[in-house]
């Protein structure tokens, strides 16, 4: 398994200093948090440890806060899957209740036969004519 | 003087309170002269938050310091332009610059109704009054703006320093154009469920505002971003901060509303959804400013913190307890009149753009409020920061660049296979094209190929709709290319226009991707003299020089920068020190072309060793971010600007609804 980047730990962390971006955006370059949790960070590198390691230190030493977004375990599943879940299920809600509806009211009616030859033509023209003059979306 | 602000927001209270009462009895009896009377108290009420505003206004400029809000946010030494923007950098003077706006549009829309629509109009004027009675309350009992200090301070605090940014000038203005502006169409929503007149007029006869406030949303929220990205000094322009979050949501509710009350002028269908769609986005522009406000969540712009939330809170739920009554009430009245034939029509397509742009709005609200959530069911205080909605976002968001070009050129009610084939087959093919030719380059970002993809889908499709317009014209009307051109946009300002919107999303949605795909960073501590490679730019520090002013004292550093062994300009980063706030801010130096944009930020400085570190950022395309937002804007234009088409559908809607109607109220 490839070793995490500080980089990527560093996203993986809020700055605690209260700018709301990640360890690796914050804007203070003098930041008294994102400063030593860099170096923290470097250390907790240095000794070989995975992505999950290095942060389940982190949300041990510093709260759970400290990690940018929440984890895959636990209650924090429902913060990952809802954002899918809630559009899945409206869309299925729709095709269900879309259905019923055209049940209820029947099929729609069938599209007009399209006319044939030079009259068709030129009813076709008359039509793209006028569509051209007054289409609206 | 300034007991003339008092005395104007007071007697402007009561007399929204008047308004209110007379519209809506004047409403319910059928009283011409009270529906009148309330239409001229609100004419009133305009006056008096303008007196109230232009007192305030004259406060700041005259350094009244003797006034809590001059004094806590202004100096004497802050410039004059700053000055004038002090006036929305403080609670009380935000709310009042709300309330101005509201009054402003209240007065704009009973000028523009003083003859028509008038069964809908007691009720406009009722619910506008009654926005403007919590804004004016706030200001009367919670928050006043001409509050005086015991012993009048010698010296103001001065204006916040981040707020010292010409973007912030006109940004907080757009965006609370943007959320105001949302307050007519749920105003004529609102009236339309009071007065069970549910037909087309009042989505036609608030079209126009519901597109400004659209198109000041997207400026307010573009105007942020710039902000935040030349302001902030990380190198990005939107970092999914809950009021970055608070101002996005009713974007994308009010984006769906666009797109849906098209379905409903063509088919009559919809009507219940376009109800919610309006009622949820002013909903969530009072939402966001209580998130603004509250700190119930924490916040980058905690400028403006207060006490204040309970009572955004109150009056979020009694808009939403009476939005919900009224559809209760009216639900036999919301009923389609058609159904969907297929999910392969124009009509699908749009109830999927739908879903994407409310499922956008929902996923950037869970992801604000999840932490209270955990924190109320576990005990636990978490963060959902950009990680989270980077990966929730990104998906949805591509998917709805899918739609934006399935979406206006598929047929209505239901897609033939030739309709599919001479509609898609050439557009899918360049994006294939290019999403092969782009990962055979050796790019390997999945979400960029993806949106680089997408992006060459939609642009060809805008491209054939906009080729194939221009040679129908030319063999019909015998035009000359550039006319053809020209009349077809103009001819169907309202698809033409929308083109170009989505031309500028796509724009946008390009350098988005790019830049935060293909982003260089790098951060070098250098000696006056040294030089550091940053992609394909070389920057040599030249050294550092101080400048000092009454207001501000800054260190500038200057760096040369070549490209390719050519000279190419210097940069100027700084770091300033605001006196009165005892703050420091960077000030960026950027480099933007086309193709990439340098952006040098100067962070520390050591005086003994003259040692400066810099941090440097390399983001390619990203100009095409606001150039797309410069295209939305144009394109809005062309959408807003009358037809001759549209007045008469508005007629004869107008016409319909108004048969009915009682001489009195006329």
């Amino acid at each position: 398994m490839s070793r995490p980047t500080q980089t990527e730990i560093e996203e993986a962390l809020t700055c605690q200093c209260g700018c709301g971006l990640t360890v690796h955006s914050c804007n203070h370059l003098q930041c008294p948090s994102a400063i030593p949790l860099k170096q923290e960070i470097g250390e907790q590198l240095a000794l070989d440890k995975t992505h999950a390691e290095v942060l389940a230190h982190f949300a041990g030493k510093y709260g759970e806060k400290v990690l940018s977004a929440p984890t895959t375990t636990g209650f924090n599943v429902v913060a990952w899957v809802t954002p899918f879940a809630a559009p899945l299920v409206a869309a299925i809600v729709i095709v269900v209740l879309v259905r019923r509806w055209r049940r209820r009211g029947g099929a729609g009616a069938p599209e007009p036969a399209a006319p044939a030859g030079d009259a068709a033509d030129a009813a076709r023209r008359a039509r793209l004519r006028a569509e051209l003059e007054r289409f609206e979306g | 003087m300034i007991d003339l602000g008092t005395l104007a927001l007071r007697l402007g209270l009561a007399t929204a309170i008047y308004a209110l009462v007379a519209a809506v009895l004047g409403g319910g009896r059928r009283r011409a002269d009270l529906v009148a009377s309330s239409r001229h108290a609100a004419y009133v009420v305009h006056g008096l938050v303008a007196v109230a505003s232009l007192v305030l206004w004259r406060a700041l400029l005259a350094r009244d310091f003797s006034l809590e809000y001059v004094a806590s946010y202004s100096s004497s030494t802050l410039s004059l332009p700053y000055t004038i923007a002090a006036f929305w950098g403080g609670q009380s003077g935000s709310l009042l610059f709300w309330a101005l706006i509201l009054t402003t549009m209240s007065s704009v829309v009973h000028l523009q109704n003083r003859e028509r629509n008038a069964a809908l109009m007691p009720y406009v004027t009722a619910t506008l009054m009654a926005l403007a009675i919590f804004f004016l309350a706030m200001l009367v009992f919670v928050t006043d703006p001409f509050t005086r200090l015991p012993v009048p301070a010698r010296e103001g605090a001065d204006l916040n320093p981040l707020l010292q940014n010409y973007w912030m000038m006109i940004h907080p203005p757009s965006l609370y154009l943007g959320f105001v502006g949302c307050s007519v169409p749920f105003a004529f929503a609102i009236a339309a469920l009071a007065s069970g007149r549910l037909g087309d007029v009042w989505i036609r006869t608030t079209r126009r505002w519901t597109l400004f406030a659209w198109a000041f949303l997207t400026l307010g929220n573009i105007l942020g971003g710039r902000w935040a990205y030349e302001e902030l000094g990380w190198g990005g322009y939107w970092a999914w901060d809950p009021v970055e979050n608070a101002a996005i949501m009713p974007w994308f509710t009010c984006t769906a509303f666009l797109h849906s009350v098209m379905i409903q002028e063509k088919k009559n269908m919809l009507k219940m959804w376009n109800m919610v769609l309006i009622l949820l986005t002013f909903c969530l522009t009072i939402f966001g400013t209580f998130l603004t406000r509250s700190g119930v969540v924490s916040s980058v712009h905690s400028f403006t913190q207060s006490g204040l939330g309970p009572f955004f809170v109150g009056f979020l739920l009694a808009v939403i307890v009476v939005s919900i009554a009224l559809i209760v009430l009216r639900r036999p009245l919301l009923r389609s009149e058609n159904d969907i034939d297929s999910f392969l029509s124009r009509e699908g397509a749009f109830l999927f753009n739908n879903l994407l742009l409310v499922g956008l709005a929902f996923a950037t609200f869970w992801g604000t409020v999840f932490p209270v959530i955990s924190e109320a069911v576990r005990g636990v205080k978490i963060t959902v920061g950009p990680p989270f909605f980077n990966k929730v976002n990104a998906p949805l968001g591509l998917a709805l660049l899918l739609m934006t070009g399935i979406g206006p050129v598929i047929a209505w009610r239901r897609a033939s296979a030739r309709n599919l084939r001479r509609s898609f087959t050439w557009p899918l093919a360049l994006g294939f094209a290019t999403g092969v030719a782009i990962f055979a380059a050796g790019w390997r970002h999945y979400y960029a190929v993806v949106c680089f993809s997408l992006a060459a889908f939609v642009l060809a499709t805008i491209f054939m709709e906009f080729y194939r317009g221009t040679r129908a014209r030319q063999s019909l009307m015998g035009e000359a290319p550039g006319a053809a051109l020209a009349n077809l946009i103009g001819r169907n300002r309202r698809r033409y226009g929308g083109y170009v919107i989505h031309l500028g999303v796509v724009m946008m949605a390009v350098g988005i991707a790019a830049s935060s795909s293909f982003r260089v960073e790098k951060q070098e501590t250098l000696a006056a003299g040294e030089a550091i490679e940053v992609g394909p730019y070389t920057l040599t520090h030249r050294g550092v020089r101080s400048t000092d002013s009454p207001h501000v004292a800054a260190l500038v550093a200057d760096v040369d920068v070549t490209r390719g062994g050519r000279a190419v300009t210097t940069l100027h980063p700084e770091k300033r020190f605001y006196k009165r706030q005892q703050q420091p801010t960077t000030e960026v130096a950027l480099r933007s072309t086309l193709r990439d944009d340098l952006y040098v930020v100067l962070g520390n400085y050591d005086a003994q060793s003259g040692l400066v570190t810099f941090l440097v950022f390399v983001s390619p395309l990203v100009a095409w971010l606001w150039i797309g937002g410069l295209v939305m804007g144009v394109g809005t234009i062309i959408v807003m600007s009358p037809t001759a088409a549209e007045q008469r559908a508005l007629a004869a809607a107008m016409a319909v609804e108004e048969r009915g109607l009682e001489p009195a109220l006329r």
